[in-house]
């Protein structure tokens, strides 16, 4: 049994560039404790899943979205 | 070489928007002295929870600053915006630039006739 082939939701939805300042979108591809989605989960091609990884990266050092969901200090 | 750049700045919410814009026009001035740099776009996103504290506040004034200049410029004005006390954070990073579309395969095929001719 081949499982259907998954595509990317960057590339389909004809973005090139993933924007770190988008906290929307990237919050899609976070955990439920916010950790940052595999591309086996999230099916997103090698080239977007690097500037996913670098996006969120960069959202969490300017408290868009948070390291950890959920964790209160 | 000009590069652009782009900078978001977290201020501390407690101030007011001119002392903010004050600010800016002090940070940005840096960037543009001599005709090195162009500022082109300043966002104002406003007040904003910040999903974690940073210096112990909740919120923060969120503003993101476009902007092309001389590289040897960027020590100067990284300097005087972490000193400033107003500033919570801020991030400079090389703005993404748009990545050219693919070519498309209609583009490419004239070339595989001209080949072919020749063999024949």
């Amino acid at each position: 049994m081949r499982r259907p082939a998954k595509t990317c939701p960057v590339c389909e939805s004809g973005a090139r560039v993933l924007d770190y300042k988008d906290d929307r979108t990237l919050s899609r591809f976070l955990t439920e404790r916010g950790k940052i989605l595999p591309s086996r989960l999230s099916g997103m091609c090698a080239r977007h899943q690097r500037q996913l990884a670098t996006a969120i990266k960069r959202a969490r050092q300017l408290a868009l979205l948070p390291y950890i969901k959920g964790h209160t200090a | 070489m000009n590069r652009r750049y782009e900078t978001v700045y977290i201020f501390d919410s407690a101030l007011d928007e001119p002392a903010i814009t004050e600010k800016l026009n002090r940070f940005h001035a840096l960037l543009t002295k001599d005709g090195k740099g162009t500022l082109t776009n300043v966002a104002h996103w406003g007040k904003r929870t910040m999903t974690y504290k940073i210096k112990k506040k909740d919120t923060g004034y969120y503003v993101v600053a476009e902007f092309s200049t001389a590289g040897d410029l960027l020590p100067e004005y990284e300097r005087a915006v972490k000193l400033d006390e107003g500033v919570l954070r801020y991030m400079c990073v090389e703005a993404a630039r748009e990545q050219p579309k693919p070519v498309v395969a209609a583009t490419a095929a004239p070339e595989e006739e001209e080949l072919e001719e020749e063999e024949a």
